[in-house]
């Protein structure tokens, strides 16, 4: 299967692949998993006390469009607000990243990976 | 009729595979083309019709986590959406830990070492929740077929990975 230009590019130049201190009270961490393909994903934010996103990092373990799936998340929040971030949905990543049917999964993994994110940084500041 | 009743068996769990494979091969010898050759041409296609049955049924009994997962649609156990994330949070943080044991394995200095090892630990995990898997599918209650169907969705995690140290050995050891 032919993979995207741009799912090529985020997949052999990823950006903010990495992880952040776990132990900061800013830092969120949002992991998510693929039964269908075991595909793993983690993605990690630092949130300002105003609420905005002003570091992104990732690891994911999977296919091609899901490493672009996250890798362009991470460009994406980065400068949002925690709000704003939670409105990122599956669809646009996958009309950015031109991803095929098959793949949509990879991209509803990204999705999901901001929102558990976002709920651990309300679950941290809540507590 | 479903696949256990094609292939004359109990709806269980654990299955003889030698036997499986016998049946498979009697069943499918009884739908050969060849038996159909001065057949109406109705009849011809419902053997092929069953041969591809037959194979079906084949493939999904001869797997055991195809098996379990057939045998909780007959239960009509509820099950989440394949493309669905999972999101237990421990369970993920050690398929992170296996991964990254997994990438460190060809830095090792004793790499048939590293790969030997590797291979006990996810087998280890692996059969800790297969069994698990067969003692929930046995009891057969609602509440142990949902319990059953979450370890099938970790299991088949563990699945990747032995592909992937599959995969890793090939490379390793091909040159």
């Amino acid at each position: 299967m032919a993979y995207s230009e741009k799912v090529i590019d985020h997949y052999e130049n990823p950006r903010n692949v990495g992880s952040l201190d776990k132990n900061d009270p800013q830092v969120a961490t949002g992991m998510v998993g693929a039964p269908a393909c075991g595909d793993v994903m983690k993605l990690q934010l630092k949130i300002t006390d105003e609420g905005i996103i002003e570091d992104a990092k990732f690891k994911t373990y999977g296919c091609g469009s899901a490493i672009a799936s996250s890798s362009l998340v991470t460009e994406w929040v980065k400068g949002k607000s925690i709000e704003e971030a939670a409105e990122i949905k599956n669809t646009a990543i996958a009309e950015e990243l031109a991803l095929p049917p098959v793949k949509i999964h990879c991209s509803i993994l990204a999705e999901d990976a901001i929102k558990a994110a976002i709920e651990d940084y309300q679950s941290k500041n809540d507590g | 009729m479903n696949y256990f009743q094609l292939f004359g068996f109990d709806e269980k769990f654990n299955l003889d595979t030698a036997q499986l494979t016998q049946v498979y091969q009697k069943l499918q010898k009884s739908v050969h083309p060849d038996r159909f050759a001065h057949s109406s041409s109705q009849e011809q296609m419902l053997a092929v019709q069953k041969s591809s049955m037959i194979n079906d049924a084949y493939q999904t009994l001869k797997s055991p986590l195809k098996r379990a997962e057939y045998m909780l649609s007959l239960r009509e156990t509820p099950m989440p959406n394949e493309q669905a994330s999972f999101k237990d949070n421990a369970f993920l943080m050690r398929q992170m830990e296996l991964r990254e044991m997994l990438a460190e394995v060809k830095f090792a200095d004793d790499i048939d070492a590293a790969v030997f090892e590797a291979n006990q630990v996810l087998e280890t995990e692996f059969n800790g929740l297969y069994k698990t898997m067969q003692i929930q599918l046995a009891e057969n209650s609602a509440a142990s077929n949902q319990a059953a169907c979450e370890i099938l969705r970790k299991l088949k995690f563990y699945q990747k990975l032995h592909i992937e140290l599959d995969r890793l050995e090939d490379l390793l050891f091909e040159t």
